[in-house]
Parts: C-alpha cells; sequence; structure tokens
C-alpha cells in the first residue's frame, strides 16, 4: 500500500474536518482537504478522513484504522 | 450426418498411419466408399485394439483388464466423412455390410464449447433480455421505476448515446448526480464507456427511472494511479447517496445502487487479518458505509466479478475467493451472470464470497448485444452488464414497493426464493440461488398485497 490510507474517527453530529484535525492532532499538509471529512454512518457518529501514511500510523488509536484506500476498476468489458 | 468410420486397411498402411515420422492421407486408406463423401483433409488416425490382458479373458470385453495393441495386424484406422441425413441410421448399419475393411461407422457429433467467455460474440440482445426479464408484463403492471433513483457509480453515463440506442428519451437526475472533485463534466454527459453501458442496461426492466450519475471512477486522487479511482471515492459517493436517500420522504424511500467494479488485486490492500485490509474486513470505512446505507433503505447490488474459474479476467490477482470486499456484503446483491441461454458466463466470479459466503447471491443476463458502448459488434458483457440489469429490475419493483414496504434486506430474500435454481440443491456457489426470475417475483408481491394492500 503507497500514498494515503483512510482513518475514522467518532464526532458529533455536523462536525467539520477543523474538528476532526484538531482532534487527531493533524496539519493540512497531512490530510487530503480536497477529499474532506466524510460521514460513515450518522446515527455512531463515525467519521471517516484521508490521511498521509504517517499521519494515519501516528493518529491511531485516538482514530480508527489506518485502513487501506485501494484503487478501484470497472470489471468489464473482461480482459 | 458427420461419420468417423473404422477401417482394417492391409498391415503396411497401419503401420503408416501409426508411424510418427510419416503422415498418411485418407486416399492412402481407402478408395471411395459407397455413400460417403469421405473428409480428405482429415489425417487418419490409428486406433489401437483393446484385447484381455489375461490368457482366456473375454475378447468382447471391454470391462476386464485391458491392454492395447498397436500391432499392424491388430490395429485398426479411422477416417472421417459424412453421409446423408436420409435414413442415415441405416446406412450406418449397411455399410460394413457392403465393405470387408469397414469395422464400424460411428457418429461425430459436434463437440464445442458452449462457454461464453470474454472476446466470444454476442448472445442475444438486449430484446432477448428484456423478454426474459418479462419487461412487457413490468410495466403492463405498473412496474416501471417511474419515480424511483437509480444511481450508477461507474465512469459516467453519455446519455445522448444511450437514448439513441435504446431510442427513446431517458432522464439524468443532474439535480441530485454527484461528480468528485476534480473531476469535470457534467451529469450525463461524458464519454461514452463503462457507464454508459451500465445505464443501457439498467433501463431496460426500468425505463421510467431517474439515474443519478456518479462517475466515481473517473477520480483522480492523490496516491491514486493513472487509470482508476480509490475506495475512499466510493466512499464519498456513498456518503452524497445517503443524503439522497434521506431526502426522501420516508414513506416512499426507492434509491437503487448500481456497482460494476472491485478491486481486482490485494497487491494494493493490506493483508487479511489486519485492522486496516479491505477485502475481508467488514469494519473497513467502506464496508461501514456500505450497511450503514442499507440500513436507511437503499438497495445496494455489486457485480461479481469477472474471475470464474474457466475464463477469468488476467487482472484477476486474487488466489481464491475473489469476491472481495463490499462485492461480498452481507447487506448487497452479489450479481452473477448468465448469458440469455441461461448459461452461467465463464468469466463470472463463483463464491463463497469473502464477507460473507452465500455470495453471489443471483445471476442475470450478461454479453448481449445492448448498448454498443464498446463497438457494433462488442457485448455488453461481464458481471459488469449483469449487475445493472439486475439493478433495473429492483429499480422496477421499487416502482409499487418502496422500502418501507420492503425493506431492502426482504427484498434480497424474496429475489433468493424465487430465484430460477440452476444447480437442482439449492444455493450454489456458480448461480447463488439461481436466475433471477420476474414472473416468481410479482406472484410473491401479487400475495403480499392481497394481505397488506400497497
Amino acid at each position: 500500500m503507497v500514498g494515503m490510507v483512510l482513518v475514522t474517527v467518532q464526532l458529533p453530529p455536523e462536525a467539520t474536518l477543523a474538528q476532526a484535525m484538531r482532534q487527531l492532532g493533524l496539519n493540512e499538509d497531512e490530510v487530503d482537504t480536497a477529499y474532506g471529512l466524510v460521514p460513515l454512518d450518522p446515527a455512531q457518529g463515525l467519521y471517516a478522513l484521508r490521511v498521509t501514511e504517517d499521519a494515519g500510523d501516528r493518529v491511531t488509536p485516538a482514530a480508527g484504522g489506518p485502513f487501506s484506500d485501494p484503487p478501484i476498476e470497472p470489471y468489464g468489458p473482461p480482459r | 450426418m458427420r461419420v468417423l468410420i473404422q477401417l482394417r486397411p492391409s498391415p503396411d498402411v497401419v503401420a503408416a498411419v501409426a508411424a510418427p515420422d510419416l503422415v498418411a492421407t485418407t486416399a492412402d486408406v481407402t478408395g471411395e466408399l459407397p455413400g460417403v463423401a469421405l473428409d480428405h483433409s482429415f489425417t487418419p488416425v490409428a486406433l489401437p485394439q483393446a484385447q484381455p490382458a489375461t490368457t482366456g479373458g473375454d475378447p468382447l470385453s471391454l470391462h476386464q483388464p485391458l491392454v492395447f495393441s498397436m500391432a499392424p495386424e491388430e490395429a485398426s484406422v479411422l477416417v472421417r466423412g459424412e453421409i446423408s441425413d436420409d435414413v442415415s441410421s441405416a446406412r450406418l448399419a449397411l455399410l460394413p455390410g457392403r465393405r470387408m475393411d469397414v469395422v464400424g461407422v460411428y457418429a461425430d457429433p459436434v463437440i464445442e464449447t458452449s462457454l461464453t467467455c470474454g472476446g466470444t460474440p454476442p448472445v442475444g440482445t438486449w430484446q432477448d433480455v428484456a423478454r426474459l426479464l418479462d419487461v412487457t408484463r413490468l410495466r403492463s403492471e405498473g412496474y416501471d421505476g417511474t419515480g424511483v433513483a437509480l444511481a450508477v457509480c461507474d465512469t459516467g453515463i453519455n446519455a445522448a448515446h444511450v437514448t439513441h440506442q435504446l431510442g427513446r428519451d431517458i432522464t439524468i437526475d443532474g439535480d441530485r448526480s454527484w461528480i468528485p472533485g476534480g473531476v469535470s463534466g457534467k451529469a450525463g454527459s461524458f464519454a461514452v464507456d463503462h457507464g454508459t453501458m451500465c445505464a443501457f442496461d439498467a433501463l431496460i426492466a426500468a425505463p421510467g427511472a431517474s439515474l443519478i450519475d456518479v462517475p466515481v471512477l473517473l477520480s483522480r486522487r492523490p496516491g491514486g494511479t493513472a487509470i482508476d479511482g480509490l475506495l475512499s471515492d466510493a466512499v464519498a459517493a456513498f456518503a452524497h447517496l445517503r443524503t439522497v436517500l434521506e431526502a426522501q420522504p420516508g414513506a416512499t424511500r426507492a434509491l437503487v445502487i448500481s456497482n460494476s467494479w472491485g478491486s481486482f488485486s490485494p497487491a494494493w490492500d493490506l493483508a487479511p487479518g489486519q485492522p486496516g485490509n479491505y477485502s475481508d474486513n467488514a469494519a473497513h470505512p467502506f464496508n461501514i458505509i456500505v450497511g450503514s446505507l442499507e440500513q436507511a433503505g437503499a438497495d445496494i447490488l455489486f457485480a461479481a466479478g469477472n474471475c470464474g474459474a474457466e475464463c477469468k479476467d488476467r487482472r484477476c490477482a486474487y488466489k481464491g475467493r475473489p469476491i472481495v470486499g463490499a462485492n461480498s456484503h452481507p447487506q448487497v446483491l452479489s450479481i452473477g451472470g448468465v448469458d440469455t441461454n441461461g448459461e452461467r458466463v465463464g468469466y463470472s466470479s463463483q463464491g463463497p464470497g469473502r464477507l460473507s459466503d452465500r455470495k453471489p447471491d443471483i445471476c442475470t443476463y450478461t454479453h448481449f448485444s445492448g448498448s454498443k458502448a464498446f463497438g457494433d459488434d462488442q457485448p455488453d458483457s461481464g458481471t459488469s452488464a449483469a449487475c445493472p440489469v439486475a439493478a433495473g429490475l429492483v429499480a422496477a419493483l421499487r416502482t409499487r414497493w418502496p422500502a418501507s414496504q420492503l425493506p431492502p434486506s426482504q427484498l434480497r430474500t424474496l429475489l433468493h426464493r424465487t430465484a430460477v435454481d440452476r444447480s437442482d440443491v439449492g444455493f450454489d456457489y456458480d448461480y447463488g440461488y439461481g436466475i433471477a426470475d420476474t414472473g416468481a417475483i410479482l406472484r410473491v408481491l401479487e400475495r403480499r398485497a392481497m394481505r397488506s394492500p400497497v
């Protein structure tokens, strides 16, 4: 796995990326800010963000992960 | 009919046919045979004589230990020809009596693999698929997808191409479509490609559905490759789709999501067993959001993949159990592929799945002439086509049965229970529960409607 990884974080409803970064001690160089903070399961207050591998290793266990972010491809036509 | 004729020519001819360094022809073996058009392109083949392995054995029994003799005095020779289909059985019986050197005449049936693989021509057309899905009945009973949101998560849709090929107008819901950051273009206006094929195929059963264009595979994020999207893009796309679902009135929620994509290789993933792994890990963020979106009322369909044992896609790199990650999620429908003859296509991935064993769930049709997105003579192929075909069927059913009245889990069970079992033993890893059966589905829904009117 190279590049960036996903981490998850518990936050209150309507949380922002800035809140997530503060909570995890992340700076802008370590975060894919264009990706932002993505709600995974609002009922559980669970969000995802995309960070560098080093940051992903550092912020756990305060955050969930780090999780792989593999490439995805269309399946067809069969080759 | 084509026949194989077993001859016993002179020993020197048999020896010549059997000799590896000589090439004997049919003309070397025999002159004309009455009523037979000999195939002179066929190289005669020497056939050994089966003999009892023990002294005193039955010379006419093959159900005993045998030895095989290629001695020129004992072996025979096969040539090929054709006889008239007119009273062919009589001709087969009479020929040995006309020529002393004819030992026997046998049918030479055509043998061929019926397996549909990548690169083989289309099997039927999208109109055949419509007939097999009984779209006429669906429409006559009000199941045409009208009012149903059908998201195609793929490479983007070219609406003009779909409209042209279908011969009717389609609806692209631009307001509810979602385009990843950094991707230029607007909903319904992307280049003709895989996503256009998927959109076309989804509309076969649900012509009235509103297509939500989600070109997630066009995204190019830092850390990705030049040719693929990333799973994080799909996470973001599904988060958007939940806002679409939650904006719908609770009583009439209907969102169907078609996904003809996946991950081919473990090389970009963490190993199974590691906490950050995707392929085998229900706790991965994408698998979490899939579950939460289904829980909120979305019907999520994934292609099973094109890693079937008989003719898998060369990109397939998993050693076994190729239905991975969300494609094997227990809360999605994992769709395998059959051709319009109802035979599983050789590339359709077989179970068990990694997140849940019983995958694929069901099969629908693929490898037919449809969208022509890849050329006029190219089929809509792969489980990539089967998945949106199934998604269209689900969208059609949602026209009258929103998630509030038939939750996604119950709809999956309905599709399982009504599928045409191809194995005669219930669920199997080739076809899942079988091939989707519109008639059986509608019969169950009719009974359900009578019990609790919609």
